[in-house]
């Protein structure tokens, strides 16, 4: 069907600029929730840990949805430099540490000190922000995020869990670049799209990154690997 | 590493009061107790001047007044902040920092909002730690001894330490562009790009094209990092300079152009913006480029009556002239019983009102800028000599205008664009074919002076030399050739007669002012590590 001429000439712009400002009014509503949980007397009140972590949850996908729209309208692309692996999953833990708390989850590190991987280090820490986001989500009580080298020089991050582990529909494998996305489910799978978009801008040579779902976990749930060339 | 923040002072900027209450919160959870809050950039800087802070928490955007960016700009140019303190940019949004990056006044760190105590803590521990190894090569940079940090430098690199690495690598190629040691530099980035396409290992080797005179090279190097890096500003900049040593003006001011739209807050790339549109023609671009420095001026350490006059001086030249006087009275405003401001406007105002036809109105500014120049003498910048050599021209007074000139070529004399800028104001006011008889005498004399210089030195007179030079200096003190020569004849003295106090301080500040005037490192850097040799503090500490 032919679509009739739109009034709006920017939408993407326009849901950009709007995605910036419900971000920052939702930074204020969680220290207004912050504060308001303070005067309750009964602070360790299950609604306040949720609004937290909802609120957690919609900050978390309106960086990725603003991030996206910055790489779909040719704006950027990562910035590489060599980082230590082992920070970058230590910023992930301090982000998510009083989630996880509230959650009653343990998480744990598994990554030798000396490992060290290029790659655009803000963009790596969203990505598994929002993957460890999502398995808090999805697991019992333990979260393993891990890091080593595999063959070529190419670096992997995990993140496992011990919950059920990812439905048919969530499989990502080396070559799938999107998933179908289903909305009716209220599942548009944004954190596992936004990492397969990072991972693919990270190149070097011919080689791209790429990451890969499957339920071969330690834990014996979910398993989500990140890998950079 | 373990930091104790009870003895840190802190300096919390964020205009919600909300943000800041929750901020100080999240600190006393860390144990910090010394905080200082400012809740707009007036404040903040006030607090840093009544206080040296060791962390500053500072948001990006604080609503009305200066924002973040301004902020630290202002510290760092008025050195309000002790070089070990940390800075932190809190920003809504990641990767931000691209954006704002300039070449200067870089945050130690960007904290993206929002952010949770231990993340804080995290960073700070890093940013310490960061500081303390590299602090003996930052102190020996701060006291201007190149080769002690140069030596400090590859002691590091000797340790292996894997996470300083990168980093010290860095500083290493950066120091040896600063000595002109070029072939150092380029090794260190080449072996760096042979592992990975790394944005400022490609970037240096663009500036060492750009600093060899390789200006294809360079603006090679530099297209191809904004291609593939749209939002890295510095790289802009660098292609902006590359683009002028060419003089190809109307590249460079695209490249400004580009610039600016992406980051219109960074009111030193509006200044450089508007002064090249206004050389280009494109007095549109001009008009709104010295509109924006304007206006940033109101809350930037960066201020300047000269942007008001640029602006004032766009209007006249587009017959606004109206516009041009509000804009002068704007100046006067801001600027009270401020000479340079006052033959600005004065300047202006001679030829606005001759525009008008008010001539008695025109004659009477003209004395009162005539008056000015006369009491600001030497003390006149570049530009505006410029302008107003023309207005005594057009005004027939010949005599006081080829001073001006004369002074203005004696100076700038191996500033190949600026004596362009003086054949073209010659060739507007209609005596092009005065230009090359005011230019090529001095040139000559110039030549001339540094030839018997070097060739006294060359047969080892070096007192008769020195003396050569001196005099050269008093006649032309801005320039570089003869600014350098000098230095090496200092040089040359102190190693044939042994350290002397006064030589060696005379010459190291001709080392520094040749650096800045904008004479390239490599040019200057081998001096300079000959001099730090002569040094007896250096022998002591080694």
């Amino acid at each position: 069907m032919p679509r009739t001429a739109s009034p709006i000439i920017n939408f993407p712009a326009i849901l950009a600029s709007s995605i910036h400002d419900i971000k920052n009014s939702l930074t204020h509503i969680r220290e207004l929730i912050k504060q308001l949980a303070k005067l309750h007397s009964n602070a360790e009140n299950s609604e306040f840990q949720l609004l937290e972590i909802e609120a957690d949850r919609m900050n978390s996908s309106l960086m990725q949805l603003l991030i996206l729209y910055k790489i779909d309208s040719s704006l950027f692309k990562p910035v590489i430099d060599e980082y230590s692996a082992l920070e970058i999953l230590a910023d992930v833990a301090d982000q998510q540490e009083s989630l996880l708390a509230m959650n009653n989850i343990e998480l744990a590190l598994d990554c030798p000190e000396d490992l060290f991987c290029y790659c655009d280090n803000a963009l790596i820490n969203t990505a598994l922000v929002s993957i460890v986001n999502n398995a808090q989500r999805y697991c019992q009580r333990k979260i393993m995020l891990s890091a080593h080298r595999i063959a070529n020089n190419a670096v992997c991050f995990c993140v496992e869990d011990d919950g059920a582990g990812y439905p048919e529909k969530l499989k990502y494998g080396q070559d799938t670049h999107s998933l179908e996305s289903n909305f009716s489910s209220g599942n548009t799978g944004l954190g596992l799209f936004f990492a397969s978009t990072i991972a693919q801008l990270h190149t070097q040579g011919p080689e791209k990154g790429y990451i890969t779902t499957d339920n071969n976990s330690r834990l014996g749930g979910a398993r989500f690997s990140l890998f950079l060339p | 590493m373990k930091l104790n923040l009870k003895t840190k002072k802190f300096l919390i900027i964020e205009d919600h009061a909300a943000m800041r209450k929750a901020i100080r919160e999240m600190l006393y959870t860390l144990a910090a107790e010394l905080i200082t809050e400012a809740s707009n950039g007036l404040n903040a800087i006030a607090a840093m001047e009544k206080e040296k802070f060791d962390i500053v928490l500072c948001d990006y955007n604080l609503g009305i007044g200066k924002n973040g960016q301004q902020v630290l700009e202002e510290a760092k140019y008025r050195k309000l902040l002790p070089y070990k303190a940390i800075f932190i940019m809190v920003t809504a949004e990641q990767n931000q920092s691209m954006v704002l990056g300039a070449m200067e006044n870089k945050p130690d760190e960007y904290l993206t909002k929002p952010f949770n105590a231990q993340q804080l803590l995290t960073r700070l521990e890093r940013n310490y730690g960061f500081k303390e190894y590299l602090a003996d090569i930052e102190q020996a940079l701060a006291d201007g001894h190149l080769s002690l940090a140069i030596r400090y430098c590859d002691d590091k690199l000797l340790e292996n330490n894997r996470r300083m690495h990168s980093s010290l690598l860095k500083l290493r190629a950066e120091l040896a562009v600063k000595v002109g040691d070029f072939k150092k530099a380029t090794a260190i980035y080449q072996e760096i790009l042979t592992q990975r396409e790394v944005y400022w290992a490609r970037q240096g080797t663009g500036i060492i094209a750009y600093l060899q005179n390789d200006f294809a090279g360079a603006i090679t190097i530099f297209q191809k990092l904004i291609e593939e890096h749209p939002m890295l500003l510095e790289t802009y900049d660098w292609l902006t300079r590359t683009y002028e040593a060419l003089g190809n003006f109307p590249a460079a001011q695209r490249t400004l152009d580009s610039a600016t739209k992406l980051s219109p807050q960074a009111i030193l790339r509006q200044k450089k913006l508007a002064a090249i549109a206004d050389k280009t023609g494109q007095l549109d671009v001009a008009e709104k480029a010295y509109k924006a420095a304007v206006n940033l001026g109101k809350h930037s350490v960066h201020k300047s009556p000269s942007d008001f006059s640029g602006l004032a001086k766009i209007y006249s030249k587009t017959n606004a002239n109206q516009a041009a006087l509000k804009t002068l009275l704007q100046m006067r405003e801001e600027y009270i019983n401020d000479p340079e401001a006052e033959l600005r406007a004065a300047t202006l105002e001679t030829e606005v009102y001759h525009h008008l036809g008010d001539e008695s109105s025109s004659k009477r500014a003209y004395e009162k800028a005539r008056k000015l120049s006369e009491k600001l003498g030497d003390k006149i910048p570049s530009d505006l000599r410029l302008d107003f050599a023309q207005t005594c021209f057009l005004n027939g007074d010949h005599e006081t205008a080829n001073r001006q000139v004369e002074q203005l070529i004696r100076n700038n004399i191996d500033d190949e664009n600026f004596i362009d800028d003086v054949r073209h104001m010659l060739k507007a006011t209609g005596l092009a074919d005065r230009a090359e008889a005011l230019i090529q005498p001095i040139r000559q004399a110039m030549i001339e002076t540094n030839n018997k210089g070097v060739d006294l030195y060359k047969r080892g007179k070096l007192t008769e030399a020195a003396l050569v030079f001196q005099k050269a200096i008093d006649a032309m003190p801005e320039n570089k050739t003869i600014i350098i020569n000098m230095a090496k004849i200092l040089l040359c003295d102190l190693k044939a007669s042994g350290f002397d106090r006064t030589k060696f301080l005379k010459a190291q500040s001709f080392i520094n002012k040749a650096a800045v005037l904008g004479v390239t490192p490599d040019k200057i850097g081998h001096l300079q590590l000959q001099l730090e040799k002569l040094s007896p503090s250096v022998h002591a500490k080694s």
